[in-house]
């Protein structure tokens, strides 16, 4: 059934494809619009918060409760926390999963076969059924309400080093021979071919690495009893306290914790959806 | 440089025998062209001498030091890759650094060399650049700069130039002749193009199908081919191949035409020849009369596609004004001095 | 090439040794241990007494682990296929625009999937809030009387379910939109010029190509809300939390608030096995699907 196409059924075509296009933009505007309500909510005085109508806009804007967060709560130190975890569970994943990950793509050594198949197996594997065992680990071991204990079951993640496997397996063999031939040493091959070659996955792994540390919480939650201690997901909905019910108060809290991440993917926008593509084994 | 000597090596992957027996000597400052055809195990045999492949067995000599069992970088050869594996995150400079780096060789003496090669080269102005930054034939310099900065033994190459297009692959074949002239450094080139081997080497090194066929300077190769393998693969447009009986001091063709000859053992053998030594003559000078079938001008000469009375084809060539067109039958000479003949086992016998 | 097996099997257990050292640590010895635990009569710290299988056998009689079950099941129900669908809609919207409005339209429906679960809560929470959330004037403009949604166990799942489709869809969005780029742009031309309209087109040739990823999509969603915890342990604060139930809280609330080491131990276990089953019947199911292609 073919033939040309009528300038009827083109305009037909035109006018539902427009339609389409306005329906999603519509759609991302409503879908995003909670962020935005909390945020200006976070900005209006408490009063007018619980005012009974929609103010798209504050009547009069006030950083007054952001001021109330920094100052008056431990917001500071949960920052500090969720800052040193996070970025300690990154470095220490990406580059534990970053020496594996060469090992088993380049190197011929007994056991290699059955430890790629375990990395595969420990994919499947629930890290959430490990919390009770995680924490008498870490009881025993007295990283209760530390740094080092937040971090250390954190760092279960397969998935970098089976994207790291692939990265590396897909440099074509002539690199490694005409370092070979340039006499570097495997060592050298590795930091000075390997790694920099592919800085590119390695940006994008260790941000959603950070990301996906400063948004845990189940592990944080568990870990810590000290409301100093704590990491700003954790402390901010589990400190009753700190702010009262104030709304706007927990809102801008809210906001301080979910900005370094927000501001994280959209300035790596390409480096965390790319990342994020490979996590799930699709090639971005 | 360095004299390379392979003495009987042999190479199999897994049940398969790649490279038999083969022996062979490089002397120091020669410019020797691996060539055969796609599989004939070039690269393989390149690469042994390089130590990117095992030596199954054998001895690998070079510069009189025992190497078989040498790493890669200890065997004091540099090797260009076909597609030049240039490090994407260094630039020009590091490329070339890199291999002295690693051997600890002082910065001052790095910086020397590497700007050394860069105006043998004439790439000094791209010290800086990335290799993204370069054009093909630009990369392809980097590549061979990398190898001149070690001073090596011998320089390795497999297929350099099959990246680039045809003008430039002309010209960069010219400038690697240059080099070696320039540098007298012991050179082994790996090709298929039998215009490569030809116009650079010093003597050709023919394989097929894990052996040496034949060794020797491009004149021989041509014009005494060892088998009828190499008389087939050298030369375009290729030898022609006639079934012939050898009676008494003669050729006899199928149609019984007789091409005389002046040594050769009796029996059926098969008689070779090039175009260019099968001439289009008067109708009562020639030893057989074929029909043309197709007739191309290329200019300067005419090749003519004829089938012989027997049904054998044949290729012959002709001036290039030649007049002769498709359906005609055409009287062919045969030059006598050009005549090879091979045994059913396809080894040269003497001729002519 | 000439390897000295060696030195490089040296090199690769130096590389590996961290890996390693860690994995044991907290992957493979915490795994053993939940599994020797789940047959103890152990408080959450310190040693009981070896039950054989009680700890199992209790599950069977227990009401609350039948609510965590049933919950659980429940939300999976409610969010893995749904979102699914809601993402295959939104990525086949985001994927006919091009340019700035494309990554701008893309980021505000990714933004959610980056936020943290106790950002999402707070969202969440004041939108739909009893008194001042801007959601009930929704429900007051199309005449539903106000609910008090987190506190209503009817309400609950499907509002977390909905709050959680939300945040993840993101991901599930990225994954059709990857998918949907790998299709040719041929295939569209020749139906085009071919007439086909927009559903035969969706229907015969998007949607066909577009199944394996349809298919490693509903995957990951499953895995993933099977072991759903934060959002219904955070919307539960100040609720009920008995009424909602699901197997990692039921997890948590054994060992963390009741002491039972050993009993939360064999909840773990149980839900270990159902992931890992579900996990493994996916793989499979791929696999058959993918070979008979
Ligand atoms: N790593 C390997 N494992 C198994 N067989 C191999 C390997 N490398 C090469 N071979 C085989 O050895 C033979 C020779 O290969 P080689 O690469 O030396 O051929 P070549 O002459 O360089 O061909 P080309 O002109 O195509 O590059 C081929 O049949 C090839 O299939
Ligand atoms: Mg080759």
């Amino acid at each position: 059934m073919s033939g040309p196409m009528t300038a009827q059924t083109a305009r037909r075509f035109n006018l539902a494809g427009g339609a389409i296009t306005l329906v999603t933009v519509i759609c991302a505007v409503i879908w995003a619009f909670p962020i935005y309500w909390g945020i200006i909510s976070s900005l209006k005085p408490e009063d007018e918060v619980v005012r009974p109508v929609i103010e798209l806009w504050p009547e009069t804007l006030t950083f007054d409760h952001y001021w109330f967060a920094l100052t008056e709560t431990q917001i500071g130190s949960w920052y500090l926390n969720s800052i040193v975890t996070a970025l300690g569970v990154t470095f220490i994943t990406v580059t534990t999963s970053m020496f594996a990950g060469y090992a088993i793509s380049q190197l011929r050594f007994p056991g290699r076969t059955a430890l790629w198949w375990l990395i595969l197996a420990s994919f499947m594997v629930p890290t959430q059924v490990l919390i009770i065992n995680h924490f008498v680990l870490m009881a025993n071991m007295g990283l209760l309400n530390s740094w080092a204990g937040i971090i250390l079951p954190q760092l279960i993640h397969p998935v970098i080093i089976i994207v790291y496997k692939q990265f590396f397996d897909q440099v074509p063999r002539d690199f490694r021979e005409a370092a070979v031939m340039d006499n570097a040493s495997e060592w050298r091959i590795l930091f000075k071919v390997y790694v920099p070659m592919n800085w590119g996955v390695t940006t994008a792994l260790s941000i959603v690495t950070f990301i996906w540390a400063w948004n845990a919480f189940l592990w944080p939650f568990l870990a810590v009893t000290k409301t100093e201690m704590m990491t700003i997901t954790v402390g901010i909905t589990q400190v009753w306290d700190a702010f009262g019910v104030y709304y706007a108060r927990q809102l801008s809290a809210a906001v301080l914790a979910g900005f370094p991440v927000a501001l994280a993917y959209l300035l790596f926008q390409r480096r965390v959806t790319q990342a994020i593509t490979l996590s799930a084994g699709i090639k971005g | 440089m360095a004299e390379i000597t392979l003495d009987t090596v042999s190479k199999s992957f897994g049940a398969v025998k790649v490279i038999d027996d083969i022996s062979l000597t490089v002397a120091a400052g020669e410019f020797v062209v691996f060539l055969g055809p796609s599989g004939s195990g070039k690269s393989t045999l390149l690469r042994m001498i390089a130590g990117l492949e095992t030596i199954d067995s054998g001895r690998l000599e070079i510069g009189g030091r025992e190497s078989q069992n040498l790493a890669p970088g200890q065997r004091n050869v540099a090797m260009v890759f076909q597609n030049y594996a240039l490090y994407p995150h260094m630039s020009v400079r590091e490329n070339m650094a890199f291999g002295l780096r690693n051997i600890r060789m002082a910065p001052d003496e790095i910086t020397r060399r590497v700007e050394e090669a860069a105006r043998i080269l004439e790439m000094d102005a791209l010290l800086d650049r990335r290799p993204a930054q370069l054009s093909g034939g630009q990369r392809q310099r980097v590549a061979i700069g990398r190898a001149i900065v070690k001073e090596p033994a011998a320089f390795l190459f497999d297929e350099p130039l099959s990246n680039l297009d045809a003008a430039l692959r002309v010209r960069t074949r010219v400038e690697l002749a240059e080099l070696h002239q320039r540098m007298q450094s012991t050179m082994i080139y790996v090709t298929h193009d039998q215009t490569e081997a030809m116009t650079m080497a010093d003597r050709i090194v023919v394989l097929n199908d894990c052996r040496i066929e034949q060794i020797g300077t491009p004149m021989e190769v041509y014009t005494a081919p060892a088998t009828r393998f190499v008389a087939g693969f050298i030369g375009s447009p290729a030898m022609n191949f006639l079934p012939v009986q050898i009676e008494g001091s003669a050729a006899v063709l199928a149609d019984g035409a007789r091409v005389p000859l002046t040594v050769a053992p009796e029996g059926a053998a098969e008689l070779g020849i090039r175009p260019e030594a099968v001439q289009v003559v008067g109708p009562d000078e020639a030893v057989v009369t074929g029909e043309a079938r197709v007739v191309e001008h290329l200019g300067d000469r005419t090749l003519i596609y004829a089938v012989l009375p027997g049904g054998a084809e044949i290729i012959a060539q002709d001036g290039g004004r030649s007049t002769v067109a498709p359906g005609d039958a055409v009287p062919l000479r045969f030059d006598t001095s050009q005549l090879h003949l091979f045994d059913a086992a396809g080894r040269a016998l003497p001729a002519a | 090439m000439i390897r000295n097996s060696r030195k490089e099997s040296l090199i690769a257990y130096a590389l590996i040794a961290p890996f390693v050292a860690i994995y044991g640590l907290i992957f493979i010895y915490p795994t053993i241990d939940m599994f020797i635990l789940s047959f103890q009569d152990a408080p959450l710290i310190g040693s009981g007494d070896w039950v054989g299988s009680d700890n199992y056998t209790r599950l069977g009689r227990d009401r609350r682990f039948g609510t965590a079950a049933w919950n659980t099941a429940y939300f999976v129900a409610l969010s893995v296929l749904p979102g699914t669908l809601v993402a295959l809609g939104i990525a086949l919207g985001v994927s006919r625009l091009s340019g700035r409005l494309q990554a701008l339209v893309l980021a505000l429906f990714f933004l959610p999937y980056i936020l943290p679960v106790s950002v999402v809560f707070r969202l969440w929470d004041w939108t739909l809030n009893f008194q001042f959330g801007i959601a009930m004037h929704l429900f007051d403009w199309v005449g539903i009387d106000r609910v008090p949604i987190f506190k209503v166990t009817a309400w609950f799942m499907p509002a977390v379910a909905f709050v959680t489709i939300w945040w993840t869809c993101g991901f599930s969005i990225l994954l059709f939109l990857a998918g949907l780029r790998a299709i040719p742009q041929e295939i569209y031309e020749a139906a085009a010029l071919d007439n086909t309209s927009r559903w035969r087109t969706f229907r015969r040739i998007t949607w066909p190509l577009l199944w394996p990823v349809t298919a490693l999509v509903l995957t990951i969603q499953l895995i993933l809300q099977l072991k759903i915890f934060d959002q219904v342990y955070l919307f539960s604060q100040g609720g009920r939390p008995n009424d909602n139930l699901v197997m990692v809280y039921y997890i948590f609330q054994r060992a963390f608030v009741n002491d039972h080491g050993g009993r939360a131990a064999a909840i773990a276990v149980v839900l270990f096995f159902v992931v890992i089953i579900v996990s493994v019947l996916n793989f499979q199911l791929m696999r058959f699907a993918e070979r008979r292609q």
